[in-house]
C-alpha cells in the first residue's frame, strides 16, 4: 500500500495519506453525486437528466421543475447526506472512545434521549418554534449520555460491557416514557411526532439543510483537533496517559462532541438506527487508514447509506413513503449480527 | 418447607387477593369492595355495579393474573436455564418475535381466528428464540449475557422495523393493532382467553414438573449432568414451557416487557435458590404485580389510560440497569 507524506512548514503540517483510503473517498463522493442525481431526477413527477441539469445551474425548462428540484427534492437529499454523515461521525467517535466496536447511538440511548426531548416538545408545548427543535435534541441526548456514563463508570472492572447494557436499559425505559406521551399527547400533535420518530426525511426543507450545515462547519473542525487524542484512547487508558493525554476530559469532551453530532442529525430527520453503527465499520473495511481519513471515510459512508436509504424508501413502494429509518435498520441490523459473530476475541468488550 | 415459608405463601396469596379485590373494585366508577364481594357471590343482572364487575372488570382482572404469572414463570425458566440473570422473554426478543407473527398473519391473511392465535405466537416466538441463541452461541465466548441481550435488541429492533413497515402499506389492517402492540389488557376476545388457557396449563405444569431439576441446572451444566439430570431434555422441555407461556400471554396481552425479568429476582429475595419454590412464587408474585401495574396504568393519568405494556417497561428498566450495575 503506497503512503502520501506531505511536509509544510518544517514538519508543523504532516499528513501522512493512504493513496487506497484517497481513491475510495473519490469514489463514495462520486456516488454521492450520482446518488444525488438520481433522486433528483426520481419521483411521481420524473425528469431527465439534462432538465436536472438546467434546473440546477441554469434556467429550469419549466416551473414545475425548478419548484420539484429546488423546493423539495434537493433540500431533502442534502439533508439526508448531511445526517448520515453526522451520525457516521458521531458512532465512529463513540467507537473509538469506548473502545467498543458495538457502540451506536441509537443503541446507547442518545438518539432515544433526543427523541424524547423533541417529542415532549412537540406534545406538551406545541407552540415552541421547530427551529429551536436541535437545541433541545441536545439536551435530552446530553443528559442521557451523562446518566449513562455514571451508572456505568462508577464501578471498576469491566467497563465498557456495562456501558452498553445500560444503555439498553435506559433506552428501553425512555422509549416507554416516550410512547406513554404520545397516547397523552392529543392526537395530531401525536401523529406529526410519530412520522418524525420512524426516522423520516420527507418534511425537511433548507433551514434543516443550513442547520446541519452549521454544525458540520463548526463541529468538524473541533473533530480534526480532537483527533490527536482520539487516535491514543483508542490504545487504552493507561497507554493514553502514559502519552500524556488528560483521559478524563478527552473522554467526556469526546463523547459530547459525539453526542452533539447525533443530536443534531436526530433532531432535523428523527432517530435513524444503526448507521452510526455500520458507516464506521464499512469505512474500516474498505480500506486501511490512519484515524482521519478514517473519519473523512466514515463521514461519506454514512452520507451514501442514508441518502440511499431515502431514494429507495420513497421510490420503491411509490406513491408510499417508507421513512429511511426503518430501511436503515433493516440493513443495520444483519451488519450488527455478523459483528457480535465476527468480533475480535481479544477485542475489550 | 419451614414456617416461614409458609408464612410467606399465605402473604403473597393474601397480596393477590386484595391485589385483585382493588383491580376489579378501582376504575372509572369506583365500586365498593362489598358490593364487588357481592357481585361475585350473588350476582344479579338488574344491578348495574354487577354487570360492570362481571362482564368488563373481571375478565380484565382474570387477563391480569394469568399474563402475569405466565410472564413470570417464563422469566424464571430462562433464568435459571441459561444461568442469565438478564434473561427474560422481552429482552431475548421472544415478546417482539411473537407479536410480529400474529401481525404478520393478520397482515397477509385478514383476520387471525383466536383458536390459531397462540399456536402462531408460538411459532414466532420459537424461531426468534432459536435465531437468537444461535447468534448468541456463534459469538467467540459464547452465549454470555452481553451476547444474547445484544443479539436479542438487534432482532427486537429488526423485527420492530418490518412491523413499522407492513404498518406503513396497510395502515387500515393494523390500526387496531397498534395499541395491542404497546401491551394491553382492554377489549381482547372472551374466545382468546379460552384458546390461550389450554397453552397456560400446558407451560405451568411443564414449568412445576421440572422445577425441581432447573434448580440442578442453575449450579451448571456439569453439576446438573452429575446429579443425574438429562441436561438436553431438560433444556428443551424448559424452552417448550416457555415458548407456550409467553404464546399464550402474548396473544391475550401483546408484548409485555420485563415482567419477567423483575418477578423471578423479586421471588428469589424471598425463597432463596430453590426452584420448586421459584416458580409457583414467581407466578404468584407475577400475577399480583400485573394487577398494581394495570391498576397504577388505568389511575396516574385518569381519565387517559395508559398502556399496560408501557408502564411494565417504565418499571422494569431501571430494575435491569440496577441488575447490570449490581451483577455484572
Amino acid at each position: 500500500m503506497t503512503t502520501i507524506v506531505l511536509n509544510r512548514f518544517d514538519g508543523r503540517l504532516s499528513l501522512r495519506l493512504q493513496s487506497r483510503a484517497l481513491w475510495l473517498s473519490a469514489i463514495l463522493l462520486g456516488a454521492l453525486v450520482a446518488i444525488t442525481a438520481t433522486s433528483l431526477m426520481s419521483g411521481s413527477y420524473p425528469l431527465s437528466v439534462s432538465a436536472v441539469w438546467e434546473t440546477l445551474f441554469a434556467s429550469a425548462p419549466s416551473d414545475m421543475a425548478e419548484t420539484v428540484v429546488w423546493q423539495f427534492r434537493f433540500p431533502r437529499t442534502l439533508v439526508a447526506a448531511l445526517a448520515g454523515a453526522l451520525f457516521g461521525l458521531s458512532g465512529a467517535i463513540l467507537q473509538n472512545v469506548t473502545r467498543n466496536p458495538l457502540a451506536d447511538p441509537s443503541l446507547v440511548g442518545v438518539s432515544q434521549g433526543a427523541s424524547l426531548a423533541v417529542v415532549a416538545i412537540i406534545v406538551v408545548y406545541p407552540d415552541v418554534n421547530p427551529a429551536l427543535r436541535p437545541l433541545f435534541a441536545f439536551g435530552g441526548a446530553l443528559a442521557v449520555a451523562a446518566l449513562i456514563q455514571s451508572i456505568a463508570m462508577q464501578r471498576g472492572g469491566e467497563a465498557t460491557m456495562r456501558f452498553i447494557l445500560t444503555g439498553i436499559g435506559v433506552a428501553a425505559f425512555i422509549a416507554a416514557v416516550t410512547s406513554a406521551m404520545l397516547t397523552y399527547g392529543n392526537i395530531d400533535q401525536a401523529q406529526s411526532a410519530l412520522g418524525w420518530l420512524a426516522g423520516s426525511i420527507h418534511a425537511v426543507g433548507w433551514t434543516e439543510v443550513w442547520s446541519l450545515s452549521l454544525c458540520l462547519a463548526i463541529l468538524v473542525p473541533v473533530l480534526i483537533w480532537a483527533a490527536r487524542y482520539m487516535s491514543v484512547l483508542r490504545m487504552g487508558a493507561e497507554v493514553a496517559m502514559g502519552l500524556g493525554v488528560p483521559v478524563r476530559f478527552a473522554r467526556i469532551g469526546l463523547i459530547t462532541l459525539s453526542v452533539a453530532l447525533a443530536a443534531f442529525a436526530v433532531a432535523a430527520v428523527g432517530p435513524l438506527g444503526f448507521v452510526g453503527l455500520v458507516a464506521p465499520h464499512l469505512a474500516r473495511r474498505i480500506a486501511q487508514a490512519g484515524v482521519g481519513q478514517h473519519l473523512v471515510l466514515t463521514a461519506l459512508t454514512g452520507a451514501v447509506m442514508v441518502a440511499s436509504a431515502d431514494i429507495i424508501g420513497r421510490t420503491a413502494f411509490a406513491p408510499i413513503q417508507i421513512p429511511a429509518g426503518i430501511l436503515t435498520a433493516i440493513l443495520g441490523v444483519p451488519v450488527f449480527l455478523f459483528l457480535i459473530i465476527k468480533q475480535n476475541h481479544n477485542r475489550q468488550l | 418447607m419451614t414456617r416461614g415459608f409458609a408464612v410467606s405463601l399465605l402473604l403473597m396469596l393474601g397480596g393477590m387477593v386484595l391485589a385483585f379485590g382493588w383491580h376489579v373494585a378501582v376504575g372509572a366508577k369506583v365500586v365498593p369492595l362489598g358490593t364487588v364481594f357481592e357481585a361475585l357471590t350473588a350476582y344479579d343482572s338488574s344491578i348495574f355495579d354487577h354487570v360492570i364487575i362481571v362482564d368488563l372488570r373481571l375478565p380484565r382482572a382474570v387477563y391480569a393474573v394469568l399474563v402475569g404469572a405466565s410472564l413470570a414463570v417464563a422469566g424464571a425458566l430462562m433464568q435459571g436455564m441459561t444461568r442469565n440473570p438478564l434473561a427474560e422473554p422481552g429482552i431475548l426478543g421472544l415478546l417482539t418475535g411473537a407479536s410480529f407473527a400474529v401481525v404478520m398473519t393478520i397482515g397477509f391473511f385478514g383476520l387471525l381466528s383466536p383458536a390459531w392465535t397462540p399456536l402462531v405466537a408460538a411459532i414466532g416466538a420459537s424461531v426468534t428464540a432459536v435465531l437468537v441463541w444461535a447468534v448468541a452461541a456463534a459469538a467467540p465466548g459464547g452465549s454470555t449475557p452481553l451476547t444474547l441481550v445484544l443479539s436479542g435488541a438487534a432482532i427486537t429492533a429488526f423485527l420492530g422495523a418490518f412491523t413499522a413497515l407492513a404498518n406503513l402499506l396497510d395502515q387500515e389492517s393494523f390500526e387496531a393493532l397498534r395499541v395491542w402492540l404497546t401491551g394491553t389488557l382492554t377489549g381482547r376476545s372472551p374466545a382468546l382467553l379460552w384458546w390461550s388457557l389450554p397453552w397456560i396449563t400446558g407451560g405451568m405444569l411443564i414449568a412445576f414438573a421440572i422445577a425441581r431439576q432447573v434448580t440442578a441446572l442453575a449450579l451448571g451444566d456439569e453439576t446438573a449432568v452429575g446429579l443425574g439430570v438429562h441436561v438436553a431434555r431438560l433444556k428443551a422441555l424448559a424452552m417448550l414451557s416457555v415458548i407456550a407461556l409467553t404464546a399464550a400471554s402474548v396473544s391475550i396481552a401483546g408484548p409485555m416487557g420485563f415482567v419477567g425479568l423483575v418477578i423471578p429476582h423479586v421471588a428469589r429475595m424471598f425463597v432463596g435458590a430453590d426452584y420448586r419454590l421459584i416458580v409457583p412464587f414467581s407466578a404468584g408474585l407475577g400475577a399480583t404485580y400485573l394487577l398494581l401495574v394495570d391498576i397504577a396504568a388505568r389511575l396516574v393519568l385518569a381519565p387517559i389510560e395508559v398502556s399496560t405494556g408501557i408502564v411494565t417497561v417504565i418499571l422494569g428498566a431501571p430494575f435491569f440497569v440496577w441488575l447490570v450495575r449490581a451483577r455484572l
